[in-house]
């Protein structure tokens, strides 16, 4: 009898916990969510930060960049988080959602790119792609013969007989990621327009060309493969056949294994990636809620340790890390941006 | 048989078994072969669950090492305490990453070009100046001293200690150039790289460097995690269990609950996470990523699974039990609790333990509630913000840096340990349970 | 001085009553407690029950109700000109109040009017409070006396103590109800607003899914189809594999354990398979993608099939594997609990031990055999993360298990954690997909108990 009232006692206790937790209490902690592509950057900066700042680590989430931007427009108070990463820029029903919500001032500071390559196992062959060929080996539809039909290659030497004659096979991100997003507007869009069809298509009906250049094919192909990069770095060790497209941070890591394919001409190595010679990479953001700046303590210092050339610049900690920093007089302006506490415009 | 012959119409012919050996044989031979397929079985899951643990154990028990660079460090004043004041205040904000640096070019004076500085910057962990300067605050006296100390190696080196670099590719291809192979090579004939037990694996928490990074910040957050989500399930499910199988009437409402019960064990574990997302943390406002929460949500999940298996195990109670209780006067309540209850615990505590088991490897319904999470204070309490070992697993397995392979194995390794002595407890209370009656 | 202290304070005058009311049966048993109708512990059991239970109930409903009184005193106190017009400006200026009052950030300079509605929420916060704690000690007290004064020697405490333990079991098992209910709520807003956007139709019976719209506004969606069918045939196409891995080895295994092997054997083998749902379903998914995939690739390649790299058939091979211990640790201890009189009725009857399984056993025990098959089943439905990593996000409508599928779960988890914007299509999606999951294991379970129910009629 006396281990039953126990047991009743438990739901009783935690009914109490709620009732505890329910009151809103001061934090002195900084809450950071969104993109799982800024995910390792702002996490070794939160570490840095924590360690020589004196205020307590950061505690940040990976939730992606809709999920993270949902929540940090869900209002101002402890209870919702100071900073959202994003690995594409805020969108204005967003922003109205903040408004509405009460979160009107909001700090945008971008803090470089995230270089995008495609790239193959060491032991299979070395491509040298033009945008063109990347459109047609993916495309949905393709013109052929001056006529859009479904796309009807199937070897890579189908398309060029440079190319070697093995099976197309690429691995690549979902629709839901912004990774294929950015590689559909720098590469495939590109490779579209250097049709002079398409190209004359998309001054007459942008939409129909976008139709054609933005729809990846989905007669297995292209293969959706998630956003986890070391498990596509895995798969290509595994078959040397196939292709994958992934963050430059994990060729970065894996260059005994992997290599990445050129792209008109440029290899996707950090120099050319920075110096904006290789096309295919996006930009990444953070933003911060103006309101909780001197409430929740650290989020200025946070925020300039971030923006600092130590962190961000050409030799700062992060391009260990895998980031491709931003020109240096975009640097200037963020910082500045985020030490003024400059609203975003959109 | 003489009934059956009887009844049997003229012209059926009567089956009679032929009882010769040759029959008897084969009988004998089908119950062989029966008894094989289950062994087969059983230890066809044995060989799986031992590829499995080998091939993590195989990749995960380098990660028990870290290698460590002997330099010798001169705690020099003028980094440290430039005005000589001896403040501690002083001591536990100098440059420890300079003194650290300048150290490593006292140590190598042959490298003066910029980019063999910066390569030779990475041979020592980002974060070997913080432990100096804990030895500092620790002992202000070694301010102008000069020592030789064992420093933590970074990831690259560490890699390469443990064979994972291939020295015979072109130096494009590895994480670890010409240069740095040659200043290693020379520190290693001076007996100046050792590999020693990696206390820091066990006694840290989340890091972005993995030389750093320790688990252990996820260990402590899935305790407190499974200790509520334990409180919880277990009297819960039990309850449920005894009231479904004991005391409800056989009616539309109680295979309304039935079938709740079996849908819910197939509702997605994320689904689970957008519930809590939608009513512990928005309705109660309960605080993100809190273990509290977290176990609350993984509790809700676990509860169809102990439920079925709590009322699996109150059925196989043989009715005399409870005949011969309610016999002797007892009430219906005490005919459970003193006679059912301890009869069925064995089963109850299978259900229990397999369920907790899954609870303690989830990682998606942890997403909705902010557990998927970067943490590097390790929780003190059940509202701390916490993450927990499986989430640790899934962020580890998706970083870039190569040494975090090895740690991801050994998380693993980690949590297997977690879940091998959880089922020790459960034998041992099972035997317990099973000894009494 | 808080809530929490609060239910401590009713803890112990609980514990008090317990004492008290014990005492007091032994008092009116004149220390002879044969006479007394229920043991003394009952008595206490029935004093504490009547202290601590009305006083919870009223703090529950005290705690429920008080914000809502103050927010509405406050914010109906507000001077008219500053009285937000529309609901959301009238939340959010509750929030700001809020907010100020604990001392946290505020969307808003404070105006001098908003310090004085925060200064009013903050009084009559403490007002009510302090009247919840005098309620709820005064409420505890009355119990407390009330139940004492029933005590006689002839008084059933028992049966009294036994309805209440009888409710709250019924409470307990009424959870399972309430979290459906609860799921339901979290997904039918967002699957309504999907379905304004996407035909219902089209969902349920759409057989493209693919949902390449844009990302960012100016860009244009490519073909934005959501029709969910191939997701539930690939959640079954890979279900199926996983049960045909899990069920026989399962089975068999639980056979051998509980008719078989010998108590130590079994003692070791049982944990042991219990580990294998243990191991973190990332583990698995590497397991698959990395070794049992490209192995089938080559096998497939040997013999000439054309196999995906990503095939439902590795998933499907791994899942099973994961979901071994759900059918035979549970099939074990029904097969374990079949009357040993059956088997020796059996043997009797000159059955070999194998015969007796098969015929005997296995049928008694069917009823709970089919129940931890479902519960695997249940399992490898609701499973994400060895599909993600194993199976790939093509949606192929296929029954070929060497091609690449997706499942519900899979797209579930990778619409929600994408970079689009929360409430596209895309988002919501995952919302509609988890209901119409929701329903349709529903509708499978239902049919299910039935099929169980005409099993357990026949070897009852």
């Amino acid at each position: 009898m006396l281990r039953n009232s126990i047991i009743k006692a438990i739901p009783l206790a935690l009914a109490g916990v709620i009732a505890v937790a329910a009151a809103a209490e001061a934090r002195d902690q900084i809450r950071i969510v969104g993109s799982s592509t800024v995910f390792p950057f702002s996490t070794t900066v939160a570490e840095t930060f924590g360690k020589t700042s004196g205020f307590k680590t950061p505690v940040v989430e990976s939730t992606g960049s809709g999920g993270g931007l949902k929540l940090f427009c869900s209002g101002v108070g402890v209870q919702h988080p100071d900073i959202t990463n994003a690995s594409r820029r805020i969108k204005k029903s967003e922003v109205e959602l903040c408004a509405k919500n009460g979160v009107a001032d909001i700090v945008e500071v971008k803090i470089g790119f995230d270089g995008i390559v495609i790239g193959n196992a060491k032991s299979g062959a070395t491509l040298n792609l033009t945008k063109q060929q990347i459109f047609l080996a993916l495309a949905a539809e393709v013109p052929v013969d001056g006529k859009i039909v479904k796309n009807p290659y199937n070897k890579w030497s189908d398309i060029d007989k440079s190319l070697p004659d093995q099976a197309i096979e690429v691995l690549g991100p979902p629709p839901t990621s912004g990774t294929r997003d950015a590689f559909v507007e720098l590469a495939m869009r590109p490779g579209a327009k250097s049709f002079k069809m398409l190209a004359d298509m998309r001054k007459a009906d942008k939409k129909g060309f976008r139709k054609i250049s933005d729809s990846m094919r989905e007669d297995g192909k292209f293969i959706e493969a998630g956003e986890n990069d070391n498990l596509i770095v895995q798969k290509l060790q595994a078959n040397p056949a196939a292709l994958g497209i992934f963050g430059f941070s994990f060729l970065d890591q894996n260059s005994d294994k992997i290599k990445g394919a050129n792209v008109a001409g440029v290899s996707p190595t950090f120099e050319n990636i920075a110096g904006g010679d290789y096309g295919i990479s996006r930009s990444l953001y953070f933003y911060v809620k103006s309101a909780h700046i001197g409430v929740v303590p650290g989020i200025q210092e946070y925020v300039t340790e971030f923006t600092s050339e130590k962190a961000i610049g050409d030799e700062g900690y992060l391009t260990d890390k895998g980031l491709i920093p931003l020109p240096g007089a975009d640097r200037e302006k963020y910082r500045a941006a985020a030490a003024n506490k400059t609203n975003l415009t959109m | 048989m003489t009934d059956a012959t009887m009844n049997s119409k003229p012209g059926t012919e009567i089956r009679r078994p032929t009882l010769t050996g040759e029959r008897l044989k084969k009988r004998y031979a089908a119950e062989r072969r029966f008894r094989l397929y289950g062994l087969g079985s059983i230890l066809t899951a044995g060989l799986i669950l031992v590829f499995l643990v080998g091939s993590i154990t195989g990749t995960g028990y380098t990660a028990f090492l870290q290698t460590y660079i002997k330099l010798n460090i001169s705690f020099d004043p003028e980094f440290l305490d430039p005005a000589g004041t001896g403040d501690v205040a002083q001591l536990a904000s100098a440059d420890y990453g300079g003194m650290v640096k300048k150290n490593l070019r006292d140590n190598f004076p042959e490298v003066t070009s910029r980019r063999d500085k910066r390569k030779l910057y990475n041979f020592v962990s980002p974060n070997a100046g913080f432990d100096l300067r804990t030895m500092v605050i620790d002992d202000p006296s070694l301010v102008g001293q000069s020592l030789d100390l064992w420093i933590k190696a970074s990831d690259d080196i560490d890699m390469l200690t443990k064979g994972y670099v291939d020295r015979t590719l072109e130096e494009s291809n590895r994480r670890v150039s010409d240069t740095e192979l040659v200043w290693y090579d020379k520190l290693d004939s001076n007996d100046r790289i050792e590999s020693r037990f990696n206390t820091d694996f066990f006694v840290k928490a989340d890091s972005r460097e993995p030389e750093e990074a320790g688990i252990l910040g996820a260990v402590t957050g899935s305790l407190l995690t499974l200790v509520i989500t334990l409180l919880l399930s277990f009297p819960i499910g039990v309850m449920a269990a005894i009231y479904l199988e004991e005391f409800a009437p056989k009616n539309k409402w109680t295979d309304l609950i039935e079938v709740n019960i079996n849908n819910l064990a197939a509702v997605p574990s994320i689904v689970f996470g957008l519930l809590g997302l939608a009513m512990f943390l928005n309705f109660f406002g309960f605080p993100r990523s809190a273990p509290l929460v977290g176990g609350m949500v993984l509790a809700l999940m676990t509860l169809p699974t102990i439920i079925i298996a709590s009322r699996s195990a109150l059925k196989a109670v043989p009715p005399s039990i409870r005949e011969a209780a309610l016999g002797l006067g007892a009430s219906p309540l005490q005919v459970v609790t003193h006679h059912v209850l301890p009869l069925a615990m064995p089963g109850i505590l299978t259900g229990t333990i397999i369920g907790m088991a899954q609870a303690l490897g989830e990682t998606a319904p942890l997403l909705m509630i902010g557990m998927i999470a970067f943490i590097v204070d390790v929780p003190g309490g059940f509202t701390d913000p916490a993450t927990v070992l499986p989430v640790q697993i899934y962020l580890w397995a998706d970083s870039p840096e190569r040494a975090f392979v090895e740690r991801t194995s050994a998380a693993i390794m980690v949590l297997l340990a977690f879940l091998i002595f959880m089922n020790i407890l459960a034998v041992m209370l099972r035997k317990k349970f099973e000894r009494r009656w | 001085m808080n809530s929490f202290f609060l239910i401590l304070v009713v803890i112990g005058l609980s514990v008090a009553g317990y004492a008290v009311g014990r005492a007091r049966s032994v008092f009116a048993a004149a220390g002879d407690v044969r006479i007394l109708h229920s043991l003394p512990s009952y008595y206490g059991m029935f004093v504490a029950l009547g202290c601590g239970l009305p006083a919870i109930l009223l703090l529950a409903i005290w705690l429920i109700i008080q914000p809502q009184i103050v927010d509405h005193m406050v914010m109906s106190g507000l001077d008219p000109s500053i009285m937000p017009q529309n609901a959301d400006a009238y939340s959010l200026m509750l929030t700001d109040i809020r907010n100020l009052s604990s001392g946290n950030a505020t969307s808003r300079e404070a105006s001098p009017a908003i310090v004085a509605a925060t200064e009013r929420y903050l009084a009559l916060q403490s007002i009510g409070f302090w009247s919840m704690v005098v309620g709820v000690v005064c409420i505890a007290m009355l119990g407390l006396a009330w139940a004492r004064s029933q005590i006689s020697r002839n008084f059933r405490a028992r049966n009294a103590v036994e309805k209440i333990i009888r409710a709250l079991l019924i409470v307990c098992s009424m959870i399972a109800i309430l979290t459906t209910v609860g799921i339901v709520l979290s997904l039918i807003f967002e699957s309504i607003r999907f379905f304004a956007r996407v035909p219902f139709f089209d969902f349920l019976f759409g057989i493209h899914w693919s949902p390449q719209t844009a990302i960012r506004a100016e860009q244009v969606g490519a073909s934005g189809s959501f029709g969910a069918v191939p997701l539930f045939a690939g959640t079954m196409l890979i279900t199926l594999i996983a049960m045909l891995v899990a069920g026989p080895i399962g089975l068999l295994s639980a056979i051998y354990m509980a008719e078989y092997a010998n108590p130590k054997f079994r003692g070791i083998a049982k944990p042991m398979l219990e580990v294998l749902a243990g191991i973190p379903t990332v583990v698995y998914g590497f397991f698959a993608a990395l070794t049992v995939a490209p192995m089938i690739r080559g096998w497939g390649e040997g013999v000439g099939l054309d196999v995906s790299s990503e095939s439902a058939l590795a998933a499907g091979l791994v899942m099973g594997i994961m979901i071994i211990p759900f059918v035979s640790s549970l099939s074990d201890d029904v097969i374990n609990s079949v009357p040993q009189s059956l088997r020796d009725g059996s043997y009797g009857l000159g059955a070999t031990k194998s015969e007796t399984i098969r015929h005997v056993i296995i049928p008694a025990a069917l009823p709970g055999i089919v129940g931890a098959f479902l519960l695997a089943v249940s399992r490898a439905i609701g499973e994400t993360m060895i599909v993600v990593m194993a199976a790939g996000l093509a949606s192929n409508l296929t029954a070929n298990p060497f091609e690449a599928v997706t499942t519900v779960t899979v797209q579930i988890v990778t619409l929600l954690v994408g970079d689009q914007e929360f409430d596209s299509a895309k988002t919501l999606a995952a919302f509609a997909l988890g209901l119409v999951l929701f329903f349709v294991t529903l509708g499978l379970n239902v049919v299910a108990l039935r099929v169980v129910r005409k099993y357990r009629e026949k070897y009852d």
